[in-house]
Parts: C-alpha cells; sequence; structure tokens
C-alpha cells in the first residue's frame, strides 16, 4: 500500500519537474553551463606573462641585462619601456600593466662600484593573482643579479665558481606542493565553485518546487497524492530532482577529473558518494529552511543568501581558520564545506578514507535533521497562504 | 504648439510613472530585501569574513634528522615568521603525513641530516617543504615566508664563511644591490583590502538587477491576472516609463551608493583612496547600465520569484568576468567581449582603481565611457522588450497552470 503511494507520488513528481522549463534549466543547464565556462575560462592553468613595464633610468648594459631577463621568464611581459616613475604610474592607474621595475640612474657604475643602488619594483595587489606574480618575477630578477655580481666578484678572487655558487646560496628551501605541482588555477577554482553552483542551484530549486504549492494553493492536493504523508510527497517531489542533480553532477566530476585531468588520487567512487550526499545534503538543508519559513519568497531569498555567501563563508579562498571563530563556525553548517572538504582528501591528497569519514558522517546527518521539521511544513501544507 | 504640449504631457508621465515606482518598491517587502537589506548587511558580513586580511600562524610539522643547533635555528626561524607556526616534531616522514592527514598541519619541513654539515664544508644545504595545496592563499603564505627566512639564514651564513676564509668582508658582504619591494594599491597584502573593493560594486550591481527583475516580474504576474494589462502601470510611452522608473531606482540608490563605497571602506579601515565626489560620478553610468540590464531580464520574468532563479548564479558568473581572480588580459576573446557587456566589469575594474589605486576619473575613461554605451545599449533593448510586451499584452502562460487546469 505504501509502497505503490510511494510510486504514484514519485511520478507526479515526474511530472512536476518538467511541467516547468525553469526546474529543467536551474538544474541541469545552469550547471553544466557553468563548468563549460569555468573550464574554458581558466584554460591556462596560471595567467602567466603579466603585462609589467620597466623603467630604465641607467640604459646600461648591465640594465639591458636586467631588462632581458626580466622577459625572459615565464611570469612576465615587459610590455612598455617607460622614461619615468610617473610614466608607470600612470600606466597602473589605466591598468595597463600590473607592475614595473624600476632600475635607477648610475646603477650599473654604482652596482661595479660597490655602493649600493637600490632597484625598487612595484606590483598592483589590487588584484591579487597578477599582482603576486609579478611580484615573483621582479623578486627572482632582483635577487639573481646581486647574487651574479657576488658571484663575479667572488671568482675574480680566485673561488672557484662552484664554492661561489654554494657561498651565494648556501640554504634552499626545495618547495613541493602536492597534489598540485604546476599550482594551477583552474584545478583549485573549478573544485570548489563548480560544485559550490551545483548546491546553490539544488538549493533554490528544492525550496521553490515546494513552496510552489504553498505559493499556488495546490499543496492540499500534493499532500494527499502522498497519502497525507509529508515524507512521502517530500520523496516523490524531490526524487526525480535528485536524480538529475547526481546525474548532472556526476557527469560535471567526469569533465573535471576524466575530461581535463584534474587530480583524482584515490577512487572515482568517492567522489560520486561525496556528490550523491552533496545533492541530498542540500536538498534536505533546503527542506529545513522551508520548514523554519514556509513561504515561497522568503524561503528562496534566504537560501540565495546563503548560497552566495558559502562560496566566502566555506573557506575556498580564505581558510576557515584564519576567520574570526564567530563567522567560520557557520560554515560547518553548509553541506558545501563538507564536500570541499571531502575533495581535499580524496580526490587532491588522495589520502585514505578514513580520515575523511566525520565528513560523510555530517552530510549524511543533513536529511536526518530535516526529518524534524516536517510536522510544521505539514500544518503551512494543509493550510496554504501565499503573502506577497 | 503640439511639441510643447507632447513634451509637457512626457514629462508629466515621466513623473507620474517615478511616483508609481516608488509606491510599488515601498509596498513589496521582497524588493525592499532586495534594494535596501541586501546592500546593507552583504558589504558588512563579506568584510566581517575576510577582514581578518592575513592567514597567520599556519601549523606545520618539523621533521629533523639534522638535531643539530643550526638546524634548530632554522626551524626557530620558520617559527618566527608571520605566516608558519610549528605545531610538532615528526621522526619521520610517515608521522608527518598522519599528522597532515589528520587535518592538524598544512605543511611539512624536512630538514635532512647532512644539513648543518654541509653549512660547515661551504657546500649547499637543501631542505625540502611539502605543502598541502587545497587553499593556494595558504602556499603563497608560506612560499613568501620561507623565501624570506631562505635569504636572511643565507645571508647570515655567507658572512660567516666569508669570514672564516678569510676574504676581504665588506667587499662581498651583503648584497652589492639593494632591492626594495613596494605593493601598490594593497600594501599589507590583505586578502579583505583586495577583494572588498570589488565585491562592494557587484553588489550594488546585482540587487538592483534582483530588484528591478522581481519587480518586473510581479507586474507580469498581474498581467497575466489582468487579461494583458497591469493595473498598476502608468499608461505612458515605453521610453518615459523605462527612464522614469530608473529615475526612481536612481534616487532609492544615491545614499545606498555612499554607503557602500565610502562608509563601508571607511569603517573597516580598507584602502580608500580619491574622492568621493570621482565615485559617485564614476559609478552612475553603472548603475543606470544595470537598471536597464535588469528591466530587460525581467521582460522574461514571468513570476516574481522565478528571478532569483535566473539572477542569483549570474553574480559568480559576473565575479569572474570581472577579472578579479583571473584577470582579463589572460581570458579569451570570447569571455572578455562578454565580460565587456555587463556594467559591473567596468564598475569593478574602475572601482578599484579609482579607490585603491588613487587613479583619477581621466585615466578611468575608458570604463567610464564603457558604461555609458551599455547604458545607451541597454535602454534600446528595455524600451524595445517593454513595447512588445505591451503589444502582444498577455505573455506565455506558465506550464504550471496547465498542469492542473
Amino acid at each position: 500500500m505504501k509502497w505503490s503511494l510511494l510510486i504514484n507520488s514519485i511520478k507526479r513528481g515526474c511530472r512536476y519537474f518538467v511541467s516547468r522549463r525553469v526546474y529543467f534549466v536551474s538544474l541541469v543547464l545552469v550547471p553544466i553551463a557553468f563548468t563549460l565556462f569555468f573550464i574554458d575560462l581558466m584554460d591556462e592553468g596560471l595567467p602567466l606573462k603579466v603585462p609589467t613595464a620597466i623603467v630604465d633610468l641607467d640604459d646600461s648594459p648591465l640594465s639591458r641585462t636586467i631588462t632581458r631577463n626580466l622577459n625572459a621568464g615565464e611570469l612576465l611581459d615587459i610590455r612598455y619601456k617607460s622614461e619615468s616613475f610617473h610614466d608607470a604610474i600612470d600606466k597602473v592607474r589605466g591598468g595597463e600593466i600590473f607592475g614595473f621595475f624600476m632600475i635607477p640612474e648610475r646603477f650599473q657604475e654604482k652596482a661595479l662600484g660597490g655602493d649600493k643602488p637600490t632597484i625598487t619594483y612595484y606590483s598592483n595587489m589590487t588584484y591579487f593573482v597578477p599582482g603576486t606574480l609579478s611580484f615573483k618575477g621582479f623578486k627572482s630578477v632582483a635577487v639573481t643579479t646581486a647574487g651574479g655580481i657576488v658571484q663575479t666578484t667572488l671568482v675574480g678572487m680566485g673561488l672557484d665558481e662552484g664554492t661561489a655558487g654554494n657561498l651565494l646560496q648556501p640554504v634552499v628551501v626545495d618547495n613541493h606542493p602536492i597534489g598540485n605541482p604546476w599550482l594551477n588555477y583552474s584545478i583549485y577554482l573549478c573544485n570548489s565553485f563548480i560544485p559550490g553552483i551545483i548546491a546553490l542551484m539544488v538549493m533554490l530549486v528544492t525550496a521553490y518546487s515546494i513552496c510552489d504549492e504553498i505559493k499556488k494553493g495546490t499543496s492540499v492536493q500534493w499532500l494527499r497524492e502522498g497519502g497525507n504523508s509529508m515524507l512521502i510527497s517530500l520523496i516523490g517531489k524531490l526524487a526525480p530532482q535528485s536524480f538529475m542533480a547526481i546525474c548532472v553532477g556526476v557527469f560535471i566530476q567526469s569533465l573535471l577529473y576524466g575530461y581535463n585531468h584534474f587530480p583524482l588520487n584515490n577512487h572515482a567512487m568517492h567522489m560520486i558518494a561525496a556528490m550523491v550526499l552533496l545533492v541530498i545534503g542540500c536538498q534536505a538543508f533546503a527542506v529545513t529552511i522551508c520548514c523554519i519559513l514556509p513561504n515561497l519568497r522568503l524561503a528562496v531569498s534566504i537560501l540565495s543568501l546563503v548560497g552566495i555567501l558559502s562560496f566566502s563563508v566555506t573557506g575556498f579562498s580564505f581558510p576557515v581558520q584564519s576567520m574570526y571563530g564567530g563567522i567560520g563556525i557557520f560554515s560547518y553548517l553548509i553541506p558545501l564545506r563538507y564536500y570541499f572538504l571531502i575533495y581535499v582528501d580524496q580526490a587532491l591528497n588522495g589520502i585514505p578514507i578514513f580520515y575523511s569519514r566525520w565528513y560523510y558522517i555530517a552530510l549524511l546527518s543533513f536529511p536526518l535533521i530535516s526529518l524534524l521539521g516536517l510536522w510544521k511544513l505539514k500544518r503551512r501544507c494543509l493550510n496554504p497562504v501565499y503573502v506577497p | 504648439m503640439k511639441l510643447f504640449k507632447n513634451i509637457k504631457s512626457w514629462f508629466v508621465d515621466l513623473l507620474k510613472v517615478w511616483r508609481r515606482e516608488f509606491k510599488l518598491v515601498f509596498s513589496d517587502v521582497g524588493v525592499m530585501l532586495f534594494f535596501f537589506a541586501l546592500p546593507t548587511a552583504y558589504p558588512v558580513v563579506y568584510t566581517l569574513i575576510y577582514n581578518p586580511e592575513l592567514v597567520k600562524n599556519i601549523p606545520v610539522v618539523v621533521i629533523d634528522d639534522s638535531r643539530t643547533s643550526e638546524s634548530r635555528e632554522l626551524t626557530r626561524m620558520v617559527d618566527a615568521t608571520d605566516a608558519i607556526a610549528v605545531y610538532d616534531y615528526a621522526a619521520n616522514l610517515q608521522d608527518a603525513r598522519r599528522i597532515m592527514n589528520s587535518h592538524e598541519c598544512f605543511g611539512i619541513l624536512h630538514i635532512p641530516h647532512d644539513y648543518s654539515k654541509k653549512l660547515g664544508r661551504g657546500e649547499q644545504s637543501v631542505v625540502s617543504f611539502y605543502s598541502e595545496m587545497s587553499l593556494l592563499l595558504r602556499y603563497r603564505a608560506f612560499l613568501s615566508a620561507l623565501t624570506d627566512v631562505q635569504l636572511a639564514l643565507g645571508s647570515k651564513i655567507q658572512t660567516q664563511l666569508i669570514d672564516s676564509a678569510g676574504l676581504p668582508g665588506q667587499m662581498v658582504s651583503g648584497t652589492p644591490i639593494e632591492s626594495e619591494s613596494i605593493m601598490l594599491g594593497d600594501p599589507s597584502q590583505g586578502f579583505a583590502s583586495f577583494v572588498i573593493p570589488g565585491i562592494i560594486v557587484l553588489i550594488l550591481q546585482q540587487s538592483l538587477i534582483l530588484g528591478v527583475t522581481m519587480l518586473a516580474g510581479a507586474s507580469n504576474e498581474r498581467r497575466r491576472r489582468n487579461n494583458g494589462t497591469d493595473p498598476l502601470a502608468i499608461p505612458a510611452p515605453p521610453a518615459i516609463s523605462v527612464i522614469g522608473k530608473t529615475l526612481c531606482y536612481l534616487t532609492l540608490y544615491a545614499p545606498l551608493t555612499l554607503y557602500i563605497l565610502h562608509i563601508v571602506p571607511e569603517a573597516f579601515s580598507l584602502p580608500h583612496l580619491g574622492n568621493i565626489f570621482d565615485y559617485v560620478i564614476f559609478i552612475m553610468p553603472m548603475l543606470i547600465a544595470s537598471s536597464f540590464l535588469g528591466m530587460s531580464i525581467g521582460a522574461f520574468v514571468l513570476e516574481r520569484e522565478s528571478s532569483l532563479l535566473v539572477v542569483v548564479f549570474s553574480s559568480v558568473v559576473f565575479l569572474f568576468l570581472s577579472g578579479l581572480t583571473w584577470p582579463r588580459y589572460a581570458m579569451s576573446p570570447f569571455w572578455t567581449l562578454v565580460g565587456d557587456l555587463i556594467p559591473a566589469t567596468w564598475g569593478v575594474e574602475g572601482f578599484i582603481r579609482l579607490n585603491s589605486n588613487n587613479a583619477s576619473l581621466i585615466q578611468n575613461s575608458t570604463p567610464y565611457l564603457m558604461m555609458w554605451l551599455l547604458a545607451a545599449i541597454y535602454f534600446v533593448t528595455a524600451v524595445t522588450l517593454r513595447y512588445v510586451v505591451m503589444r502582444t499584452g498577455n505573455p506565455r502562460r506558465n506550464g504550471y497552470e496547465k498542469l492542473y487546469s
């Protein structure tokens, strides 16, 4: 008896899902389009060849060597040769360059004469990535230039080149970026923002499709067809959506880890399970919000606010550990946070699933929590009032 | 004379539309939420999230195979940096991995057994650092801290070695060239100082578009219920009603703009240079263009709430197209073009320069003129779409009603 109710309810859920274009668009087209946008946008991995300028007030062989060295690296593109500081800073303010390297007058003369001239380099940190890359490029050239002169002096004193080189850099820190040795920006951003969009759209569609019944006054009928059980009605409505969203999510994962060869250092099932749990967790989160605020506009507004904020508060760019405690704690209320942590452990670092166990459990707990408020949602479904 | 009459009647219509739009805004809680609550609260919430600015004291585990005073000195120096805090010592790489897997540290420093021996012999000592790569901000902090340690330690050891080798110290000690790095726009390299000036401009545009599309959706709902005419709309020519509505939004957004672009950066001590009049003059075409853009999108929004489904996710797309995270010079021509069509792309770019780089309006003439161009384009689309909707009257019936009728 119950089973036939559930099957009927699911059938109705399928009919409802296809009744309006906006659901298909939001749940299927938007995430896929967004994924393609992201993958294509950051195709290069790192935005190398930062547009920069050189201000060479010396114009000596040494300063021209520096210019050539700056341009030879992969990081910088010396687009302009500016005549003065003002000319260069004007270009920064006009957005043409992200930094410039300044060689003072009588540079070579002073450098070789032991008079310690000062090289100054300016990086525009209002854009973090190009600013940092230009800083890195400038700094390495500044250090190696100084080193080159010292080495020449030392060799001139009779040291062999090897010893002189060791003397220049007695200690070297060899960096090993685990999992993303290319410092690929696309790997880093796609794996956090694309699931974020899936989560956002799943939450919005869930809340929209539930509260829409209340707004239109059809919720009584919806509940009746589910045998007056809120749970069966909800499963009937949400199961087709879960199925669609999971298919889309796994397809997107296949684009990331298969087509794009992003790091997947553990079994693919670990990530697929996380995607299934993310979709269900987000639906449950939306149901919980609908239980608290059974009003189409309020529920959808709150969820869009939460969904958009979750890109920041889940610590994709700025670590949760460094946030104020009172803010960081909110990240643990959002399903997306746990998916991100699972991704870091399972796909990027490929560590044993044992270490991620709590994240899976946390994702599982969202559906359980949502059960607590169903009585309230049911009451509102039986007395649908639309407050505009 | 007829011309004067016409102009007068247009003017009267304009004022009527303006007044009616005020009424519509203030009688709709949903719209007020987007017009007032969102732009007031969001900048504060975002800044609170990012306000710690720097990533400090990231836990790191040290494997010290050398166990000498030199290796301990290196550890102390690493620990003393702003970015890194030594969390624990580990016996070997396995143990260190275990600590990292348990999410207790984010980096491993491995000092090899011959570290001090090599230093003593005047050879180069290589120290390995393994960084967890989930967040690039952490890696960036590690990298700059370790480079600083490497240079500081290097020049110290260098001096000692040169002294002991009996070379004339003053000739080679230290570096023959001093170098000085200056960070423009965000001298402390704080994350909030970098990201907030851009985000607040985007918030300005998105809240305006959300509110405008929601008003349009509500109007479309009324029109559907009333056989193709919206009873609350003033019967005015399309261009007049589009301008009238925009005037209303501009009046509402004047205080909000001041709050977002001036008070928020001031209150959180974010970079805030330049002149407040410049900001206002600069951002005006963005607001106008966003309002027209919102009305153009609104023609396709059949219901108040579906505007959310359509507009919300676009915030993330617009954020990336603006070049704040992924610079625009590295985008393909296609995405650059798409970005060009969004008012906030130019708004973000120009406002950051005005606000953080102390640029002048003249230096920002490209974004400024582009926003006016967009305003002109979206004015045409908004008027055309409004004309079409008024002519055809009843927009498409939605499928949902068909299902239950």
